[in-house]
């Protein structure tokens, strides 16, 4: 039989019960779009960590503070210091760049307008590191740096949360907590990662920071870039021997610092994001193979109903493979509309939800592919049993069938 | 030049463990272009006759030549394709599809003989034209008596230029009026040589045609020109 009569048959089948098939249907459509909604949730997740992770910038290692353990005791976090940074900076067998991060939120002032900003402390190699770009103004001169002196970059949106033009920001003065600071530069937008946003950061220098602002001496994170030939091992390696050195760690004992290559960071979220995703999928899974055991009873159910009908094919002339793929055509059928609706309805609440969120969007082609086919793959296995049933029917006892 | 050719026809059944006898030796032959009845009361063993000869079943011992062929022995699929090609079926409840039209219905034959569609549409619409409902080809069963039903059944039957055409109680669904008219239609088709075989229990419709075998216990009990 031609290809085109087991469509149309399967389609008039499907419409003469569209309330029971669309029922039958409904597990499929559940399972789909649970798939759909939540793999692309995970995508959006992943790109939204991976963009936080890139703004940092690859092949650039992060220095935290870390704890001591002895004797399987845990002490307090021992902080990094300014010192530390320094005795990195007299390292001269490598050349790197090294930046400090002091890092704290304060209320920030023009005019009338006032936001609560995050302020960080560094020094002008924190730019080269990060890839931002001070494209109005400058950056600290050393003047700035060694005298800590009331100065700032900012961020491109700290305008506008003080309600004003970034033009009109620049040589002005803002108020950080209560003196007020001189804007030397403004940075070029970076956009939004995840977490937080960059363009919202207010630069000044460590020193600055650390005696005017914050009033303390340790700093939250030292950032460090190779610039040479060093590969990013070569540098972990400097680091630690450099800080155990000034930390006075003796042999044996572990770091009270830790170092972070933040592309195996990445690469540990790509991993744990991807189970998650398969777990996902195999959970949904679940509802399809539901789903289709409900196509196999409707179908069982159908070829019932229509035992006169196969027997009048039968009987013009319709073999026992014309039933069959006629039967299979309109499982397989079903669960594809049930997959296609499944995929409308699942991309919608992504959609949706990722819009509330302004998550990126990242809509995974193969998860549709995936999950229609799968779809039809499970109108495939669960119609051949009743398909098998209706092509096997006795044409002469299922035409006197009432 | 015999249509149908039936030798020493049995079929046996088995009801559980109890054996059934429905034929036991039936012998005759069908002329191409003749118009034949075959009666007997129910539990004759005449709607298995018509099933064996309609190729909708296969005998338990004896030969059955149909058209020349042998088909006796056939398989389920090579049974299907002279239904497809050899018979047309007419039966008492029209068989139609409910959601098709009387077109659709008709060419539904041809489908399974993978003839293209615009062939199918010209001879489906000739056979429609031959039973008199050229206006009514896009109507639904639905829409049409049971008379205009059955003459749809008919040109169904009649699409794939049958050896013979076999008729099972055509008139039984309908009232005495529309039935006439269906045999009137029969006889017309004869006329033009199609060989029909009619399955009745009534002796008023057999003797309409020109020979009656009458079936019973299995046996033909006589076969007589009419």
């Amino acid at each position: 039989m031609l290809a085109e009569e087991s469509l149309t048959s399967a389609f008039d089948a499907i419409k003469a019960n569209l309330l029971r098939s669309i029922l039958t249907a409904l597990a499929i459509i559940i399972g789909t779009a649970a798939v759909i909604a939540l793999v692309s949730i995970g995508g959006s997740a992943q790109k939204a960590i991976e963009n936080s992770i890139s703004d940092m910038g690859s092949q650039v290692l992060s220095v935290v503070p870390g704890q001591k353990e002895k004797n399987g005791v845990k002490s307090a976090f021992i902080p990094l210091k300014l010192g530390d940074v320094r005795a990195l900076e007299n390292e001269k067998n490598i050349s790197w760049k090294i930046a400090p991060e002091m890092r704290g939120n304060k209320q920030v002032k023009y005019i009338s307008e006032n936001a609560n900003l995050p302020i960080v402390g560094t020094t002008s190699d924190y730019f080269s590191i990060y890839g931002i770009e001070v494209n109005q103004g400058n950056v600290f001169t050393e003047n700035d740096l060694i005298n800590g002196k009331k100065v700032a970059i900012i961020g491109s949106d700290v305008a506008k949360e003080l309600g004003t033009n970034k033009k009109d920001l620049l040589f002005k003065n803002i108020v950080i907590g209560d003196s007020s600071y001189r804007v030397i530069g403004i940075a070029e937008p970076k956009g939004s990662g995840g977490w937080d946003n960059p363009d919202e950061r207010i630069f000044v220098p460590v020193i600055t920071a650390s005696e005017r602002i914050f009033g303390r001496i340790w700093i939250n994170m030292i950032v460090v870039k190779s610039a040479g030939e060093f590969s990013l091992p070569q540098v972990m390696i400097a680091i630690e021997r450099i800080l155990r050195r000034t930390h006075d760690i003796s042999p044996g004992e572990d770091n009270d610092f830790r170092v972070y290559d933040w592309s195996e960071v990445k690469q540990l979220q790509k991993e744990t994001t991807n189970i998650l995703t398969t777990m996902i999928a195999g959970i949904a899974s679940i509802s399809l193979l539901v789903g289709g055991i409900g196509v196999m009873n409707i179908m069982l159910v159908s070829v019932t109903e229509r035992t006169r009908e196969i027997g009048l094919r039968k009987a013009l002339g319709a073999t026992q493979q014309d039933i069959l793929i006629q039967f299979i055509v309109e499982a397989i059928l079903l669960c594809i509309i049930g997959g296609l609706i499944g995929v409308v309805l699942g991309s919608a609440i992504y959609f949706s939800i990722a819009s509330y969120q302004e998550w990126p969007i990242v809509m995974p082609l193969s998860a549709i592919i995936g999950s229609v086919t799968f779809s039809a793959l499970v109108g495939l296995f669960f119609g051949i049993w009743p398909a098998r049933r209706a092509a096997k029917l006795d044409p002469a006892v299922a035409l006197l069938y009432e | 030049m015999n249509v149908i050719e039936v030798k020493e026809l049995e079929k046996t059944y088995y009801v559980g463990d109890i054996e059934v006898k429905a034929l036991r030796g039936v012998t005759f032959d069908i002329q191409k272009s003749q118009f034949s009845a075959i009666m007997g009361p129910s539990g004759s063993g005449k709607s298995t006759l018509m099933h064996i000869i309609g190729c909708l079943d296969t005998p338990s011992k004896g030969e059955y030549n149909l058209n020349g062929e042998n088909v006796a022995k056939m398989s389920d699929d090579q049974l299907a394709k002279i239904r497809n090609k050899e018979i047309g079926f007419v039966f008492q409840k029209f068989h139609l599809l409910p959601r098709n039209t009387a077109l659709e219905n008709v060419m539904l034959p041809l489908k399974y003989a993978n003839i293209g569609r615009l062939e199918r549409s010209e001879k489906a619409k000739e056979a429609l034209a031959q039973v008199g409902l050229s206006d009514r080809i896009d109507h639904k069963p639905s829409e049409l008596s049971g008379g205009q039903q059955q003459r749809v059944a008919i040109a169904r039957a009649l699409v794939n230029s049958p050896a013979i055409l076999f008729a099972d109680e055509p008139t039984g669904n309908l009232d005495s009026k529309t039935g006439e008219e269906v045999m009137t239609l029969l006889h017309k088709l004869n006329n033009n040589g199609q060989t029909i075989v009619l399955i009745t229990h009534e002796k008023d419709i057999a003797v309409q045609t020109q020979r009656t075998i009458f079936i019973r216990d299995g046996k033909i009990e006589s076969d007589t020109i009419n």
